[in-house]
């Protein structure tokens, strides 16, 4: 009744034609009460941000049950995300960039001591610069949540530091050449690949482990959800340790000479491998072959990144390239130029990319966006930072805060880029401001909650998924090296109810009058079976005595 | 009493039979009824000699003949049915009655609960039942019936004997007549005595009552028949007098029928022949006059019964209706609980305050306190003074009453006196918060958002004063306010500490200095204040008119108009309210009207000053920022692509600057620097890769590659200026937006520019040179191809060389060949086209599975799922609290089953 009174009225708000007749555009839409009209925004908007795939088309089901079943189930899904959106108004921070206010004027003009006069004393305070020009170019690496930093010198020195407070964690001089360091699940260990070995140190600096197999590391990669330490040879050799079982789960020969760079995809927890003749390789630690390799630069693949959400990867080459990859589709989608090869590439949470090339920095904002069908090229950069002679080793993001780290050739700086972090953060997941309980437990969790290595797939979820191979193909895909099954192991092992396996196979047996081995070794454990029982039976009757003996069972 | 009809099932058969079974009896009007009859005559007149001889209970007999005829005629179940709803409607208020019936102890109570039970159970002991509820029927219905089934006898013989004699059917009629004649006597009398008995007994009273209708309409028919009462009958006249019956009194027939067959023990058969209880003894009185009235013709007509085996079924087929439909009922609700999500155990229904209300809490009285806890809860409560007894109330009540007393009013006046008071208060209160938020709006937002005007304002008045001379310069204004200042720091005004410490010592008496002194203070405040109100009023006269800055120039004015306003919103809202003495004055009302006034127009005031205040930003926001001007302003005029150029020419410069800062910094690096126009690179391309590129490259980056050589081969055109110009004019947009990409700060002078343009070249062609030894591109080309063809179709020879041919020395080309390809397997891999990296340029992608991935696969479709979508999508949503909102998590974890404490009772009645 309701559809009909509002057509009428829509018809009479409408545009007549001379003929009567009424124009309407879209039925479907036009005749939407305002409520009506809402509810779908807002399905729609929150689909767009926490939606999971398609609907199953529930109209050509037959079986009812089923179908009642999954629509129930499509319901709860949009019910799900419906809230997840709802949910948003929770997240209370809300992250901003430096913006020009007119069209003149350039964010990359804006430097660090501008910024440092502006914000508030908390803030400013992040912007420092260590001085260590002694022991070389420093890397460095932040821990998962953003409290603990470690710098690592090429020439052997190594500090961790709870960088907010300015607290020294430990400090070593290892003495030897120092390739690449990392942080393991949290501030308490980390892993450090010296000039032969790789070794892990606790958060006191107490050497725990030399990992004699790993030998002339030099990239180094941890997956938090596997618990999984990745190295990277001289050597080429890409090899996976597990630290909480301490087992070497892979080794895989790359075989494409010295690797130059190496990261990782935080989404599917792939390795991304950038190779002296210009290509990436993808790997798992389920296939001895890269499961991807594409052609990148021309030049060997200085440095990669990967966005959090895995979808785009940036890359930077000698050949003064910096290319942005959709590794999803596999296709480049962009390509920039840089004045030196870029050293080091890093992505924030907030897609930020921070390029250091020569003695400077480049942040770049937009090089890629997932609500866009088509990328579009940046033309400036973002935030600039450098050029007064230090080289750029590498530089790091801070997780949930708008801090860059950059190690150079002169120390560390820390630079405030606005807007880099991720400002509203999951304590569930990580905490950065997490206590020393919370922290113990949080490692109980993820212990718990780690993941095997065979999870690894290009595609994450494919776990659960349906097999579509063939029976025929599966058949083949059997493993025909396995032996024959032991006899002995599947007749004692297979004894359901009082029939036990060897005795059934015996009595077919009997009626057959072929020896042969299995028979002979079948006889001779019912004999042995047969001892066995008579020995309990006369125990049996032992200790029940003369008179109650005749209770004794005999099995 | 009707009451006694509550046997709705076992009643039913032989209701449905009622009528059929008079047509055969019409028919074979035959004799071995009628001497049925008279021998149960005969045999009742034995059984009850001593107390009337009318008493025969003829059924007693019959029963046996009876029952199962009725059975017989009971094949259709549909008729059984309606019937037995009829039974039911009836049941109910029956079943009152005779609760209160005394007949109940006497014979009836079991079989009658056993009736009950029909309506409200299952029937699933019907046939256990059935002897029991035919027996019951003789004696409920005569006792229920009796009205009815006198009336009906009575009404029959009425029409009868109108229609005149008709002697068809003789023998039955005599039958009849007999019973008539000796029932109708008796039959008459026992009514009155029946009603008589009625009135005697309350509890009989009510069965009057209920059964009252239809007894009263047969009472009536009964007297108004019974004086011409003539014995012949005509069969087919009575069974339309029965159904007309019927008609009157719903079931009539039924239970004629039905209490027929019922065998009846007597008291005799009991043993019991002295009944000295009065009530039992008026039972047995109706009991009597039942059996009576019952027309023994009727009975004549009886078949014989079916068999056992066949009553059997009858009554399970209904059984089974009936169970099925009661069961029928509860299927919604199974169904309901078969779906439902979660089930929560004990039911929400048997819980003790199902049908309460929960989301209100309800105080606490004597009456609701129905737990011990809320009853000791309430008499401490009580006891301490904090009950809800409304004791407070009453002394105040008490208290006004007292004074009014005192005062000599009345209560009426008293209350009258208090309600105004109440309304002065709340009216001052109201007035106190509105002025309040006026004030609040004023000092806060208002003087905030005006400081600005303020100023503006200032400054737009002063820039008027220099215009007109008034003030020269900006130096003069400053000296003044400077000057005003040290007046304000200077040692001579009342609140110094030279004027304090005077003050103490009382130098003013003695010290003619600091008179003097104090005088020129008093002269200088004096002139301060004139010169502030001096220029006020200048200000005033500026503003056009409008007090909008009067409002808050002076504190003193405002302290007064805040006082106006308090005066005023004492008496805001005055309107219709009863007003005090001072207030009904009319110079009073005046002044307050104005004051009203003034109000308003200051909210106003203020409502139109922000107002103003918005729409002047507007324009201000404009002049926010850098302005523009020359160069940019021009710019802006300037089309799209000269703007692009000029931006090109500036980033070129910077490019170069950095370039020499590269280089000084970073000399290690020579072979790798750094690429500066995009157009440039293009050309390069060629140097990366001789090996064919499969037409990859677009026409478009021919075009471009093109320009790139041209520029390359012009190397020393770059070199000037103007060429990078006639360049982007030629060259579509994108490419000066490439170049603009590699920007990052401009510092450098055009004089640079001429030197470094060439070595941006040079470094191009560096990186060119380091890496053109390697043909990168080419080698991954082949390598792709390499993969490509291994994971192809294959075929694999499994030919055996020798095997069914010769091998070696001297075997000719043919033959070789022929024993070639013989035993050929085929292995399938992936075509070329079907690879999914067969679009992609410089991808491979591995082909295959990754075995130890298919451990985490399912080997199969799990069962309800029809198709590999749906299952899929099953599993898309991830369940852990990592991934949704706890609501959504605790709904998805909830478990199926969820017990609560308490006992859980079966459902006492279906949900749906």
């Amino acid at each position: 009744m309701e559809t009909t009174d509002r057509t009428e009225l829509s018809i009479s708000r409408a545009a007549e034609q001379p003929s009567g007749a009424v124009a309407i555009k879209n039925v479907r839409s036009e005749f939407r009460s305002k409520a009506e009209a809402n509810k779908i925004k807002k399905v729609k908007a929150a689909e767009k941000s926490y939606g999971r795939g398609r609907k199953i088309d529930v109209k050509n089901v037959k079986d009812k049950k089923l179908k009642r079943n999954l629509t129930n189930l499509e319901e709860k899904y949009q019910t799900a995300t419906l809230k997840a959106k709802e949910a948003e108004i929770l997240l209370e921070n809300a992250g901003g960039f430096l913006e020009a206010e007119h069209e003149l004027e350039r964010t990359y003009k804006v430097r660090q001591e501008d910024i440092v006069s502006e914000v508030n004393i908390e803030v400013a305070q992040k912007k420092f610069d260590l001085k260590l020009d002694q022991l070389g170019p420093y890397i460095c690496d932040f821990s998962r949540n953003g409290r603990d930093l470690i710098l690592a010198g090429k020439k052997g020195h190594v500090a961790t530091m709870d960088w907010r407070e300015g607290k020294l964690g430990c400090e070593l001089q290892l003495g030897e050449t120092i390739r690449d360091v990392k942080w393991l699940h949290n501030n308490q260990y980390f892993a450090v690949a010296q000039k032969k070995y790789t070794y892990i140190y606790d958060s006191q600096g107490v050497e725990l482990h030399c990992l004699r197999k790993h030998v002339e590391v030099s990239h180094l990669e941890f997956l938090p959800y596997h618990f999984l330490l990745a190295t990277l040879g001289t050597n080429g050799q890409l090899k996976y340790q597990d630290t909480s079982t301490g087992q070497i789960v892979t080794e895989i020969a790359t075989k494409l000479g010295t690797p130059v760079s190496m990261t990782q995809n935080p989404w599917n927890a792939i390795l991304h491998v950038g190779h002296q003749n210009g290509t990436v390789t993808l790997w798992s630690p389920n296939s001895s072959e890269p499961l991807v390799k594409l052609l990148a630069h021309r030049g060997p693949v200085r440095s990669m990144a990967v966005d959090r959400e895995g979808r785009y990867m940036v890359t930077t080459g000698q050949d003064c390239k910096m290319a942005v990859w959709d590794i999803r589709m596999f296709k480049e989608v962009n390509n920039y130029f840089t004045r030196a090869p870029a050293s080091s590439v890093a992505i924030s949470d907030t897609g930020l990319t921070a390029v250091g090339w020569g003695t400077r920095t480049t942040v770049w904002k937009g090089l890629f966006s997932k609500e866009k069908p088509v990328q579009e090229k940046v033309q400036s950069p973002y935030m600039t930072w450098g050029g007064e002679g230090k080289r750029v080793e590498r530089v790091r993001w801070c997780p949930f805060d708008d801090v860059l780290g950059v190690g150079h050739s002169e120390g560390f700086s820390s630079l405030i880029i606005p807007g880099a972090g991720e400002a509203n953060f999951d304590a569930l997941e990580v905490n950065p401001y997490e206590t020393k309980k919370q922290r113990q437990e949080g490692e109980v969790k993820q212990l718990l909650n780690k993941l095997a290595p065979e999870m690894i797939a290009l595609d994450p979820n494919f776990i659960g998924n349906l097999d579509l191979r063939s029976a025929k193909q599966r058949e083949a895909d059997k493993d025909l090296d396995a032996g024959p099954p032991d006899l002995e192991e599947e007749m004692r092992n297979r004894a359901r109810g009082k029939n036990s396996a060897l005795k059934k196979y015996l009595r077919k047996q009997k009626k057959k009058n072929i020896i042969d081995e299995k028979r002979l070794k079948a006889e001779e454990m019912y004999k042995q079976m047969q001892e066995k029982n008579g020995e309990r039976h006369k125990e049996k009757v032992a200790e029940l005595g003369p008179t109650l003996a005749r209770f004794a069972k005999k099995e | 009493m009707p009451g006694r009809q509550a046997h709705g099932r076992s009643l039913m058969p032989k209701a449905g039979g009622g009528r059929p079974k008079h047509r055969v009896n019409k028919q074979n009007a035959d004799k071995k009824s009628r001497n049925t009859v008279l021998d149960a005559f005969a045999i009742a007149a034995e059984q009850v000699p001593q107390r009337k001889a009318k008493g025969v209970r003829t059924r007693d007999l019959d029963e046996p003949e009876e029952r199962p005829q009725k059975r017989s005629r009971d094949d259709d179940d549909e008729d059984d049915e309606d019937e037995d709803e009829d039974d039911f409607e009836e049941a109910r208020p029956q079943k009152k009655a005779k609760n209160s019936d005394d007949f109940e102890g006497f014979s009836d109570g079991a079989e009658e609960s056993d009736g009950e039970e029909w309506h409200v159970g299952v029937g699933a002991d019907d046939e256990d039942s059935e002897l029991d509820s035919d027996e019951a029927f003789g004696e409920s219905d005569e006792e229920k019936f009796d009205g009815y089934a006198f009336s009906g006898s009575s009404a029959k013989k009425g029409k009868k004997a109108k229609k005149g004699g008709d002697d068809s059917d003789e023998e039955e009629e005599e039958g009849d007549e007999d019973d008539d004649m000796e029932s109708l006597g008796s039959d008459a009398i026992d009514l009155a005595t029946a009603l008589d008995q009625f009135e005697e007994s309350d509890e009989e009273e009510e069965q009057g009552e209920e059964g009252s209708g239809s007894d009263d309409d047969a009472d009536s028919e009964s007297s108004e028949s019974e004086d011409s009462d003539d014995d012949i009958e005509d069969p087919s006249k009575l069974d339309n007098l029965q159904k007309m019956i019927s008609g009157f009194a719903g079931d009539d027939e039924e239970e004629e029928s039905g209490s027929k067959p019922t065998n009846k023990l007597s008291l005799s058969d009991l043993g019991l022949f002295g009944v000295q209880d009065p009530h039992m003894k008026k039972s047995l009185k109706l009991m009597n006059k039942e059996e009576k009235s019952a027309k023994p013709g009727q009975s004549k007509k009886l078949d014989i019964p079916l068999a056992k085996r066949q009553q059997d079924k009858i009554l399970r087929a209904a059984a089974y209706e009936k169970t099925s439909e009661t069961l029928e009922r509860w299927i919604d609700t199974v169904k309901h609980n078969r779906r439902a999500d979660h089930l929560v155990f004990p039911l929400a229904q048997n819980a003790q305050d199902a049908g309460l209300d929960s989301q209100e809490l309800l105080p606490v009285t004597k009456a609701t306190a129905g737990t011990e806890l809320e009853q000791t809860i309430l008499a401490i409560m009580e006891e301490s003074g904090l009950g809800p007894t409304n004791k407070p109330k009453k002394e105040d009540q008490d208290n006004v009453e007292e004074i009014a007393a005192r005062k000599g009013l009345s209560a009426a006046e008293m209350q009258e006196l208090t309600r105004q008071k109440r309304r002065e208060r709340e009216l001052f209160s109201r007035e106190q918060a509105r002025q309040k938020r006026i004030k609040k709006i004023k000092s806060k937002a208002y003087r905030r958002i005006h400081r600005k005007e303020l100023l503006h304002d200032e400054q737009e008045m002063h820039d008027a004063m220099v215009e007109a001379g008034e003030i020269d310069s900006e130096e003069e204004r400053e000296a003044l306010d400077r000057r005003r200042a040290l007046e304000r720091v200077g040692t001579r005004h009342r609140e110094s500490k030279w004027a304090k410490l005077g003050k103490k010592a009382g130098r003013a008496v003695w010290d003619d200095n600091f008179r003097a002194g104090l005088t020129e203070a008093a002269r200088q405040k004096e002139e301060l204040r004139r010169r502030i109100e001096g220029r006020k009023k200048g200000e005033d006269s500026d503003d056009s008119g409008s007090d909008d800055f009067s409002g808050e120039s002076g504190d003193e004015q405002n302290d007064k108009k805040r006082l106006l306003q308090q005066l005023e919103h004492a008496a805001a809202y005055a309107d219709g309210e009863p007003e005090s003495a001072l207030m009904q004055m009319k110079f009073m009302q005046r002044g307050e009207a104005q004051k009203r006034k003034e109000n308003e127009e200051m909210i106003a005031q203020i409502r139109r000053d922000l107002d103003s205040d918005y729409d002047s930003d507007g324009p201000e926001e404009t002049d926010i920022g850098r302005r523009q001007f020359g160069m940019g302003k021009k710019e802006l005029t300037l089309p799209g692509q000269q703007a692009a150029a000029e931006k090109k020419q500036k980033k070129e410069k910077k490019n170069i600057t950095d370039d020499m800062s590269n280089l000084q910094v970073t000399p290690q690096q020579a072979a790798a620097t750094q690429v500066v126009d995009n157009s440039l690179a293009a050309s390069v391309a060629g140097a990366w890769s001789k090996a064919p590129q499969e037409g990859r490259k677009s026409s478009k980056k021919a075009v471009k590659a093109s320009v790139g050589e041209l520029d390359l081969s012009n190397a020393a055109m770059l070199a000037s200026k103007p060429k990078p110009k006639s360049k982007d004019a030629s060259k579509s947009k994108d490419t000066s937006t490439k170049t603009a990409a590699a920007v990052v700060d401009d510092s450098s002078s055009d004089d640079e520019e001429t030197i470094h343009l060439p070595l941006a070249i040079r470094d191009q062609e560096l990186i060119k040179r380091a890496f053109a030894g390697e043909d990168v591109v080419g080698d991954f080309n082949r390598e792709k191809a390499e993969v490509e063809k291994e994971d192809d179709d294959k075929e694999i020879d499994n030919t055996l060389p020798g095997w069914g041919g010769w091998v070696g020395e001297g075997i000719s080309n043919r033959e070789k060949k022929r024993h070639t390809g013989r035993f050929v397997t085929k292995v399938e891999g992936v075509k070329k086209e079907k690879r999914r990296d067969f679009k992609l340029k410089g991808v491979i992608i591995k082909e295959g599975r990754v075995k130890k991935n298919d451990q985490y696969l399912a080997t199969q479709l799990p069962h309800p799922f029809e198709s590999q979508a749906q299952y899929e999508r099953s599993l898309r949503i991830p369940v852990g609290p990592e991934w949704t909102t706890k609501e959504t998590f605790q709904d998805a974890t909830k478990p199926r089953v969820i017990l609560k404490q308490g006992i859980i009772a079966p459902m006492s009645k279906p949900i749906i």
